[in-house]
This record gives C-alpha cells, structure tokens and sequence, in this order.
C-alpha cells in the first residue's frame, strides 16, 4: 500500500450515509487511512454494514466502534485524533461541541490539524441548526425549481446530488489545507456548507438575477442560453426509450440533414439558421421526434454520431452496467466482500494513467478494525480494551 | 475567494495554465479562487464559451457573457493561437514555468500539435495535464461529440428525473460540466501530492459521462444489489422519503414517514389530519402501501399554509422540509446573506460592481480577499509576455502580427 498517493494520511471519519462518506471514500480510494467512527446503535439503514449503500460508500475504510454518548468516548476520540491528520464530521452545529470535541479541543491534541466539518447550512447563520438532507438542499438552492418542466409542476433530480458534490468540495478542501499545511505547518478549520456547495453550480443564474433582474423560470431540457437547436430529448422505438440531440452550428444541422434523408421540412426557410431555428424550436422538435420515434436509440444515436451531431442514448441503470465503453474504461470495480461475496461499484472517476485497484478492499464490518487501531495504532492494553468492550464504550 | 499575496494563501504557489472551454473552465476557477495563479489561455478572438448567455443587460458580446464571468473570476488572460507554430512555441515557454495544464480538446489534438502529455513531459518532467472530454481518452466511443445534455443522458442522471408521463429530465443548468470540474480538482491536488514523492507529473483522464454517472446516489446501487432499474417518479424521491407538495403561495418539499406521530399531532391539532390518526397507520408496512392517500391529505392540510409557515415550524419540530426556491427566492435568503456569500465583484471597465457567488467554504478569514472579475479577452498579453516570459516588446508585436497571439 506505500506507493499510494494518500499514503501515511490518517483520517478520522465520524460522518453518516452520503455526503461525508462520499469524501472519505475518495481519500480512502487513493491510500489515506480512513478510521470510520460507529456504534451498534448508529449502524442501521444506510449505516449498517452490509447494506449495498454502506458498501458502496465505505469501501477501503476501516470501521471501529465507540458509542460518542460516553465521556470516557470522548476521551478516546481525542487520542484518535492526536494520531490524525484529518477530522471530517457531518452532524449538525452543536454535535462537536457538545462533545467537548470542537476544532479548538481537537488542536489541542494534534496542532496541526485539518478538520472538515459539512453540514447542511454552515456553522453559522441563522438557519445553522436547520435539518437537511440532499433533497432539501436541492430545494433551498434552486435546483430543483430549475429542473422541472414548468414552475407550476416542480421535479427536481431523482437522486441525491448534493451530497456527491459537497462530498467533491470536502475532499478539495482537505487536499487544499494539506498543501497549505506543508507549506506552513499549520493545520485548518474549515466550515463546508452543503448549501452554498450547491448554489455555486447555478453557474451565472444568480448574475442573471442580480444584475439583469431577469427572472430565471424552469425550461425542462430547454435553454434559452445554449446555442444549440435542436437541443432536446426525443421519443425513441421501444418502451420508454428516448435519445438526445444537440445541434450547435450549421455543419451539424447539415449532417442531421444527411442521416434524416434530407426530408422537405428541413430545407425549409424557417429552419435555415440556428436563431431560425432556436426561434421554431418547438415545431422542430415535433418533426425531428416524429423521425426518432420510428428507430432505436442506439442505432440513431450511432449514425448520428457517425455523421459528427452530438447525441447520446438516454441510459438506464441497466444500460449502464452493460455499457461496453464504460466497461473498456474500467469505470466499474469488482471486489470481493467476506459477507456479500462479489460487489460492484463505481470505481472513481478520476483516472490516472497507472492506478492499482488490486488492493482495494471491501467496506469493512462493524468494529473490524478495533484490535488494530485501539491496541496497535493507540497501544491500550488487552485488558483495557476488553474493559472497554463490557461498559459498551467501545459497542 | 483569491488570495494575491502569495504568502499565506491555500495555493499561492501553484501555476496553471487553462486552455479549457465550457466543460472545465469551472475547474481552475476553483484552483483560482483558492490563490493558485491561473493563466487562461484562449485562441485570439476569445474562447467560444463567451457566447453562452446570459450576458450582462441582455446586450450579447464576448466581454459580456454572465456564464464566462462567473466560469473565470481571479484568472489572468491571454490569447495564443496553438495551431500557429510561433504560438505554440510561446505556449511552450509557458509550460515550462507551469505546475497544471487543464485542457477540453478532442482527444488527440493535442498531439496532432505535437504538444500532447509525452512532448510536454520532455519540456517539463514535473507537468501534470488533466483532460476533460465528453468519454474520456480511450474506449470505442472516444472521439464522439459530447456536451452536458449528452453527457447528463449517457450519464444515467436523465432516465431517472422527470416523471413518468414526461420525457427524461436534464439537470438544470451545465451539471456534468461542474461536477467533472470538481473530480478534476481532486485529480489535480492528488496529483500535485504523487509529485511530491516521485518527481514526475502525470495525465489524468476526466470524462464528462463518468462524471455524470458518479454522481448517481442509489442508482447502481439498487440495480447491483436489488437487481431493480429505478425509472422517474416525479417529485417523489426513489425511497418515498420525500414528496413536493403545494401550499398558499408555492411548493414546498416535506418527508412522508420521517417522525410520524409528531406529524400526525401536528397536522390533528389543526384537524386535518382526516383518517391518520387511526390505529391502523402506526404500521410502516400499511404507510407504505397507502402511500398515495397520505399525499392526498398532505396536500389538503399544506395548502393551508404557506410555505414560509411550513418550513419555520417544521425545521423547529426537526423536519427536514424546505420550500421550492425560485432562484430569486435564493438571491434574497436570509442565511446566504449572514454568511457573505454573495460577494461584490468590481467590473472597473463598465464602471459596476457585480454580486457574485462565493465559495462555499470558509477557512480563517485571512485567507479569503477581494475577488477579481474574469479576464477581458487578451488582457493580460502584456503582463505575462512581458512581465513573466520576458519578451521584449518588439517580439510581442512580432507574434501579434504573425496572429500567434
């Protein structure tokens, strides 16, 4: 495991479910030592070791058991922290400090601390104690009112996307704060909101609104700002099968010409430039779903892609799994789980030219790790420890 | 937020230089706004994501696109014709002084140039290149055309939002773009940190669709482990946790299940709650298969309420509920404004200062300064030719007349 980029990283992870374990797991991924923080009472849900979210979002993690609600907890977690280099937590404001275990408390320990803490809104404001969860994100920052077909029938995205992003966020920031440190030798605080996390992807809305007054209203898969049409989702031959198309200058319009055969509508005037064209978007795409609607996405899709015209195949969970160039990139991992078996998972992203996943290893089960970290890596005694285990501070 | 004095800043260090469109120019603005010294490196002319709109008083014009302000704060700019052979060797002068070269380009061109991750290397050993493409550099669908609409669909994220009576429904706004900018973030720092114990720089390899599909919470999740393929549901979330329902004067997002018996109290005591509070609704089995009648009247009891009302009393009682917030609604939220997020950006060449968002991390206040507006095109020609490569002005007015720059 040396040669790993985040090598010799201790990181000390009491985060839940999504948005901080999705950070931890990137550390993890690329070599950090990630000590996940549970309780046989906060193991339930998305946090019990065997559900396929907790292996999914945990994965190359060690997994130790200390029930917070014990003083005695607390005192550990501090000597935990004087061996780490990094503190991540996701509880709302008051959960640290209630602990005794504030960036203050924990640099005592360990001066040169980096500690994260996300939580929904921020360490401070006025709606610093409110819960949220990624949906309620979505919410308050617009998102969801954007993503929606009109303003009287708001959708929003059918997945929790805040919580990957401020997940992203985190890890730019601990990344950050290390190179800060090394430079300095001095560690951070830093107060990540997952609301402002996704508020900073409205790209220019805010400006729009701010400075032009415009009033930005939900376009579905319109954009009155792309230069593009046709720019849409069109019905494809199947049951719910569709397929998309983005047309941005005139050598494409041509090629989708070609592959559409050149029918008589689409010389026609109205069509003959792309404001022309973004101006008639609407009949446009009712003449371009009618040709859709006869063929399969993929065979559209590849002749259109042949011909150079942006589109791609709208994929479901099961075209994904089976999408061979997603599978000739290696985009999902397979490893191995001493309960589940063989589990799949989405490998990382982030790919660069020589990287090991031989080594990668299941999400870990409940208080896997605490032989190794409570007597190996904190060097309490047998007898300690197992005092520990029957007052079900270590539980 | 930038950080101009070297000293103490997050990245004051770090030298990159952008060659990004649209798809990643969100990536070194992160860099940027974190004190790295971020040079944006656009083809004379302009890069052509400064015909995206908006644009400032709806008046289109390259120096006034909205989306390439925002894309592009703290950056210095400069333009450079990389198809022109006195440009390219300007560019690599460049490389050599750089940390991070960022690029969008089709895979390949690059190389066609003689400037792909190998010539670069030999220039400058410690070079990292991170690439951010449609598919990535290799696969068979490498050389296809992309851009966040593709990439959204062949990502997964449309087959899932929307409704089941509407076609699939795209992320607003350019999501796979900010979200592969954030995965190319992370590649770069962790690049930076691997070339600290071998020396050696390194070529990551980003591609829109991964980006996508990464960030997909459930979705693969169920389909590996409960072999089912979740379709759209409208506003209700794939675990039926959560629910858009109307009230007065907006929507507003409530949980279904989450603290029954409060929610249940709250809504009898202002008798609304019709048949819930019999004995037979205690059961988390019957809840969830009379799913649809307990929306029903939801619905009833919150279009009495506003949404303000709903989201006070229930944040109080420890609901996770928030209403559906126009973007208006946001640029006017009470917590956004006690936290600075919106932060005055000075545009001194159209005499205004502009609101901008800011970054949603605060480190120790001495870390974060003034934010400085993006770049006009070439505006930095001189600084950075002059100033940093050291031509003499002469050479400058050279390449200007070859259109190297």
């Amino acid at each position: 495991m040396d040669e790993e980029i985040l090598s010799g990283l201790r990181v000390l992870d009491f985060t839940r479910v999504l948005a901080g374990p999705y950070a931890t797991r990137i550390l993890a991924d690329f070599g950090a030592e990630v000590i996940k923080i549970q309780s046989k009472k906060t193991a339930r849900g998305a946090e019990s070791n065997t559900s396929g979210y907790f292996t999914t979002f945990n994965r190359n993690k060690r997994s130790i058991t200390l029930d917070m609600s014990y003083p005695e907890a607390r005192e550990i977690a501090l000597k935990l922290t004087a061996i780490s280099d990094v503190v991540i937590e996701n509880f709302s404001p008051r959960v640290m400090s209630n602990w005794g275990l504030d960036y203050q408390k924990l640099k005592e320990a360990r001066p040169d601390l980096i500690m994260v803490s996300m939580s929904g809104m921020g360490q401070i404001g006025p709606w610093r104690d409110f819960v949220a969860l990624g949906p309620t994100i979505q919410a308050l920052s617009g998102l969801t009112y954007l993503t929606s077909f009109d303003q009287d029938s708001p959708m929003g995205l059918g997945f929790s996307y805040a919580d990957t992003v401020v997940g992203l966020y985190a890890v730019v920031a601990v990344l950050a704060a290390l190179e800060y440190r090394d430079r300095k030798g001095m560690g951070l605080y830093i107060d990540l909101s997952e609301y402002e996390a996704v508020c900073t992807l409205m790209g220019p809305t805010f400006l729009d609104i701010l400075v032009n007054r415009n009033d930005v209203m939900p376009q579905g898969n319109q954009s009155d700002y792309m230069p593009a049409a046709p720019y849409g989702c069109y019905r494809c031959l199947g049951t719910d099968r569709w397929c998309v198309v983005a047309v941005f200058n005139e050598m494409e319009w041509q090629a989708l010409c070609r592959v559409m055969g050149n029918p008589g509508w689409s010389q026609e005037q109205r069509f003959s430039t792309l404001s022309k064209r973004k101006k008639h978007a609407e009949q446009l795409d009712e003449l371009l779903g009618q040709w859709t609607g006869k063929r399969s996405a993929e065979e559209l899709v590849g002749l259109l892609q042949d011909a150079g015209v942006p589109a791609g195949v709208v994929q479901s969970a099961g075209d994904l799994a089976g999408d061979p160039h997603l599978k000739a990139r290696d985009y999902f991992v397979q490893i191995e789980h001493p309960v589940l078996g063989k589990t799949i998972s989405d490998a990382s992203p982030i790919k660069f030219s020589e990287m090991r996943r031989a080594d990668w290893k299941a999400a870990p089960l409940l208080g896997e790790d605490n032989q190794y970290v409570y007597r190996e890596l904190l060097g309490l005694k047998e007898g300690e420890l197992s005092s520990y285990l029957e007052k079900g501070i270590v539980g | 937020m930038n950080v101009t004095s070297e000293g103490d800043s997050l990245l004051g260090e770090i030298r990159v230089l952008d060659l990004a469109d649209e798809k990643a120019s969100f990536c070194s603005k992160l860099l940027a706004d974190m004190g790295a010294c971020v040079i944006k490196v656009e083809k004379p002319g302009g890069d052509e994501s400064r015909a995206i709109g908006p644009f400032l008083r709806n008046s289109p014009h390259p120096d006034r696109s909205l989306f390439f302000y925002y894309n592009n704060t703290n950056k210095l700019g400069i333009t450079l014709n990389l198809e022109n052979s006195d440009g390219r060797e300007v560019f690599c002068r460049l490389v050599r002084g750089t940390d991070i070269v960022i690029e969008t380009f089709p895979p390949g061109y690059l190389k066609g140039l003689g400037l792909g991750f190998e010539a670069l290397s030999e220039l400058n050993p410690r070079l990292i290149l991170v690439s951010v493409t449609g598919f990535g550099q290799s696969g068979p669908r490498t050389n296809q055309k992309s851009c966040d609409l593709v990439a959204s669909a062949m990502g997964g994220q449309m087959y899932v939002s929307g409704s089941p009576s509407t076609p699939p429904l795209k992320p607003f706004g350019e999501q796979s773009y900010y979200s592969a900018s954030l995965f190319a973030a992370v590649g770069m720092l962790l690049a930076l940190r691997k070339r600290n114990q071998s020396g050696k720089g390194e070529h990551i390899d980003i591609s829109l669709q991964e980006a996508a599909t990464s960030t997909l919470e459930h979705v693969m999740i169920r389909y590996f482990y409960d072999h089912i393929i979740p379709e759209r549901q409208g506003s209700l979330s794939w675990n039926n946790g959560f629910c858009i329902v109307p009230c007065k004067d907006g929507f507003i997002l409530v949980t279904l299940f989450h603290q029954w018996e409060t929610l249940v109290e709250w809504m009898d005591g202002e008798g609304m709650a019709d048949d819930l509070i019999d004995e037979r609704w205690s059961d988390e089995k019957y809840r969830l298969q009379h799913r649809d009648h307990i929306i029903e009247v939801l619905k009833r009891w919150t279009k009495t309420h506003t949404t303000g009302e709903l989201f006070d009393s229930g944040q109080l009682m420890g609901f996770p509920w928030a209403p559906i917030h126009s973007p208006k609604e946001v640029s006017e939220s009470p917590q956004l404004e006690a936290r600075d997020f919106f932060k005055a950006v000075d545009h001194p060449e159209n005499n205004i200062s502009l609101k901008y968002p800011g970054v949603p991390y605060r480190f120790k206040s001495s870390l974060l300064k003034q934010v400085r507006r993006a770049p006009l095109i070439g505006e930095d020609n001189v600084e950075v030719f002059q100033g940093q490569l050291g031509l003499t002005r002469e050479e400058i007015q050279r390449l200007s007349s070859s259109g190297a720059i």
